[in-house]
């Protein structure tokens, strides 16, 4: 069990540092940006803002039709609501179909 | 030589329901993503120049024609609750207030070009071309792309303004006119985007 603690507090020693150097190198855009262009230079700005809106463009894009189809399905027909869990109504279908099912005395 | 009717695949009894997006849907959602995808390339594009400039338009550029566009824009707009009203006609059968909002559509995505194409003209002529600066190379690129498809939206719905006239759409059967409305919609949502991006920005 210390073994276990031991390993884990390294462990997160290691990431803490990791995680640190990943702070500093968030301060620069891409690796080509940052050294073609000055600190404050407005190309290397724009590049910036333009990868950040590529970057987020597909991600939204499949976020909203993902979104439409699922919030579409859950609104389809034999649904009454888009709630994501029903809990109540599908407790209440397994009652029903407990109850309707037939016993395995009924058989014989 | 074996029996036909033994290799048939047999029909279920009873018939599945409808999916909630039908497949036309679902094709017509892939291709408007994917159309999204090529925009946010050329305003990621746009948006390079634009923020790296630091005199946006260019001194010697002409600026482009506000007012006129906010109209245009305008236009646009109207054409969306047009179509909007040829969508509800179809659905609950009203062929004429269909056939007339359809039309007027029409009508207004054509206005919309023609006022483009004429302000383009003036533009040219005032010395804002394809190869006068990166100003006129985005503006040309951006905008004519979005006018490309708009006239493709309006040669769409002229076609099928053309049906609903010949009454090919029914209540219950005008997928043709529904992915044209999507479409029609998509066009007008992404120039809500151009405008303040390429005008006003």
């Amino acid at each position: 069990m210390t073994r276990i603690r031991t390993s884990l507090v390294r462990l997160a020693v290691v990431a803490t540092a990791l995680a640190g150097q990943a702070g500093t190198a968030l301060a620069q855009s891409c690796a080509m940006c940052s050294s073609s262009f000055g600190q404050n230079d407005p190309v290397q700005r724009a590049f910036s803002w333009s990868i950040l809106f590529l970057m987020a463009a597909p991600y939204t894009i499949v976020g909203v039709v993902g979104g439409y189809l699922f919030y579409t399905y859950r609104r389809g027909p034999r649904r009454d609501r888009a709630s994501i869990i029903d809990l109540a109504g599908r407790a209440r279908r397994l009652r029903r179909f407990v109850r309707a099912r037939p016993t395995e005395g009924d058989i014989a | 030589m074996a029996d036909a009717g033994a290799l048939a695949v047999p029909r279920p009894a009873v018939s599945e329901p409808a999916p909630a997006v039908s497949n036309t849907r679902l094709a017509m959602i892939i291709v408007i993503a994917a159309e999204s995808m090529l925009f946010a390339g050329l305003i990621g594009t746009y948006l390079v120049f634009r923020l790296a400039a630091h005199d946006w338009p260019p001194p010697d550029q002409p600026r482009l024609p506000l007012a006129m566009t906010a109209v245009n824009t305008l236009v646009l707009l109207g054409s969306t609750l047009s179509m909007t009203r040829a969508l509800r006609a179809v659905r609950r059968g009203d062929r004429v207030t269909l056939v007339r909002a359809a039309t007027l559509t029409t009508i207004l995505g054509v206005l919309f070009l023609v006022v483009q194409g004429t302000e383009w003209v003036r533009l040219v002529q005032h010395g804002l071309t394809l190869g006068s600066s990166m100003y006129g190379a985005n503006f040309y690129v951006l905008i004519g792309c979005h006018g490309a498809h708009v006239l493709i939206a309006v040669t769409w719905l002229a076609i099928t303004t053309a049906l609903a006239r010949r009454g090919a759409f029914r209540a219950t059967r005008h997928a043709a006119l529904e992915m044209c409305a999507l479409y029609w919609y998509f066009v007008c949502g992404l120039w809500l985007v151009l405008f303040p991006l390429v005008y006003l920005y």
